[in-house]
């Protein structure tokens, strides 16, 4: 990550999926603060705390009870204050309809949670390395 | 023509009558005129005559009775006499030979009694009704089909025998067709409702036509009852309908399952790695063997609920039907594949073009040509990739000189998960040919294998020429 001080968010339902994200970072010393949000409104929530300062990326499941990852998308790329965070999209799903809505709705990536833990891992390194190079409005 | 005299002995025949009777003329005037008769009729006929003679006028004879000549040779005919008085109790007799008159009426009659058996007989309720609506004939099916006798319907208003709106509507409809020729029922067939005289209703095909019977216009109306077709119809859209969403349900089912199924498996997979990376020191060399396979099967599932996905994404998932190029699919899934230097690839120039999806096609390709160099077991491999144009059809073939598959299995190798070599020595899911059999059966194509264990397979399919129907289905 370019700023080592800022959090990432993970909005993840599963438990497990949580601590494997967790420990890659880990692993990868990827030091930012992890907030973790059970679902889209659970992590609208969070944001819209006043005085909240904004992650520097949300890594965003598809598929959660309450509110899923489009509709999480579709409420906070409405939303001046949320709308430039980039969103990298962590699921399950490789159906062409995800993948479309998700790019649409103004998603920064689409990543397929990979079975293998190993190649899990690789998926995350990717997605610093990105994010340590791409510059972010501040 | 004969003349007799008042004793009934014939004084004249002119020749018609030689030619009627059968007999000379000199023959005719030696007999009586009962001669003529036949004898079952003789005795009445003297006392007619006497009759007669008393009270002479020109009429016809027998007063509506029939009569019959007798031939010399004994033979009858039917006949129409008239008499006439003449002078001196003479009376001239007009005899005609009336056979075929007689003839044409008993035929008229035997065509009409058949006629009627038709209507009386008819499976089908058949009504007339006149100009006004009013009914004037009702079969005995009829009868059955609506529960009223036909004294209980004759003169009425046809209408009684249909429901509202359609009862207060038919006056209407009549006087619109007597006053505009608009034809709506009349010599077509129409399903309609009728109603029973018990007041409930059923389903029938009516068919009217018109006839003119004198100078009256009369309307005859066919009625079939119908209730068994809507039903079995009514019944068939259920079905339909029914299994229509059973395989809406199986084909989401698929995909829904194998997408849950995901997570715990990815949760198994990363424990399982965790376990065998933080506990690396307290387990000992089994224990780690264990966590490898345990890992291992976790990745041969993902493989598994991957192939489920793709399977259950053909013919569910649509995409655009294009000119696909079969040259640069063929290209392109050997790049993908990336086949090892030992083995030859042979790709004859000029693979036509195929309408269809593009992905579809490229799976096609691809798995044939994966199982190929999976599979392949010489030291010097060689994989063909062919084409023959029939007809209607593209006949394609990628042959390999692997280890070749006993007929035997030729049917199983297409089926679903099913597999020939054990799944640790090689790696598969048992998705792929049957995901080739599922997307050429799509595009209404066939596939087939030929084999020799030991030489090498070649798998077959075809693809329609020009087109496939997916084609109008989207246009």
């Amino acid at each position: 990550m370019k700023t080592t001080c800022k959090t990432i968010m993970l909005v993840e339902d599963d438990e497990v999926d949580a601590m494997t994200v967790r420990r890659a970072l880990k692993e990868l010393h990827v030091n930012n603060p992890l907030a973790r949000a059970e679902n889209g409104e659970e992590a609208l929530a969070y944001l819209r705390q006043p005085g909240q300062i904004m992650p520097c990326l949300i890594l965003l499941d598809l598929n959660m009870p309450v509110m899923g990852g489009i509709e999480f998308l579709q409420v906070a790329k409405r939303d001046a204050a949320l709308k430039r965070i980039p969103v990298v999209v962590l699921t399950t799903s490789e159906e062409q309809q995800d993948k479309v809505a998700s790019f649409d709705l103004g998603a920064a990536g689409y990543i397929r949670k990979p079975v293998d833990y190993r190649q899990f891992v690789e998926a995350v390194r990717a997605i610093d390395t990105y994010w340590t190079l791409s510059e972010l409005p501040q | 023509m004969l003349i007799a005299d008042s004793t009934g002995r014939i004084v004249l025949a002119n020749t018609p009558s030689e030619a009627l009777f059968g007999y000379t003329r000199a023959e005719l005037l030696a007999l009586s005129v009962e001669s003529l008769i036949p004898p079952r009729f003789r005795a009445d006929h003297v006392t007619q005559r006497q009759g007669y003679a008393a009270h002479p006028g020109s009429r016809l004879m027998g007063g509506g009775l029939e009569l019959y000549g007798l031939r010399k040779g004994g033979s009858e005919f039917a006949a129409d006499v008239s008499l006439s008085p003449l002078d001196d109790g003479y009376v001239l007799a007009t005899v005609h030979d009336i056979t075929r008159r007689k003839r044409a009426e008993e035929a008229l009659a035997g065509q009409s009694a058949r006629l009627a058996a038709i209507v009386e007989t008819a499976v089908d309720a058949i009504i007339t009704i006149d100009e006004r609506g009013i009914v004037d004939s009702f079969n005995p099916a009829a009868e059955r089909l609506f529960g009223y006798a036909p004294a209980e319907v004759l003169g009425k208003n046809i209408s009684v025998l249909m429901p509202p709106p359609y009862r207060e509507a038919h006056d209407g409809y009549l006087a619109h067709y007597l006053a505009t020729g608009e034809k709506r029922v009349i010599g077509l067939g129409r399903e309609v409702v009728a109603q029973r005289k018990d007041g409930t209703t059923f389903p029938m095909l009516l068919a009217v036509s018109e006839m003119r019977v004198g100078n009256r216009r009369m309307f005859t109306g066919i009625v079939h009852d119908i209730t068994l077709r809507k039903q079995a119809e009514e019944r068939q859209v259920r079905l339909i309908h029914e299994l229509e969403s059973a395989n809406e349900e199986l084909k989401s089912f698929a995909y829904v399952v194998s997408h849950d199924l995901k997570a715990p498996l990815r949760a198994i997979g990363s424990l399982a790695d965790w376990i065998s990376t933080d506990q690396s020191e307290k387990l000992d060399a089994e224990g780690k063997e264990h966590l490898r396979l345990l890992i291992q099967r976790t990745r041969r599932m993902d493989s598994l609920i991957d192939g489920i996905l793709q399977y259950s994404r053909v013919g569910r998932v649509r995409e655009a039907v294009v000119v696909v190029d079969v040259n640069e699919i063929v290209k392109e899934a050997l790049a993908m594949l990336a086949p090892p230097p030992h083995i030859r690839i042979e790709v004859a120039p000029n693979l036509p073009t195929v309408r269809a999806e593009r992905t579809r096609i490229l799976q096609l390709f691809q798995n044939l040509l994966s199982n190929a160099i999976k599979y392949l077991d010489k030291p010097e491999g060689l994989i063909r990739v062919d084409c023959v144009g029939h007809d209607r059809e593209w006949e394609f073939s990628v042959s390999d000189n692997g280890p070749g598959i006993e007929t035997r299995h030729f049917k199983r190798i297409f089926q679903l998960f099913q597999t020939l070599a054990p799944k640790d020595r090689v790696e598969s899911t048992g998705v792929g040919l049957s995901l080739v059999k599922k997307i050429v059966e799509m595009y209404d194509g066939r596939v087939w294998i030929e084999s020799q264990p030991g030489a090498g397979s070649t798998f077959f399919f075809t693809l329609p020429r020009g087109g496939t129907n997916q084609q109008e289905q989207l246009h």
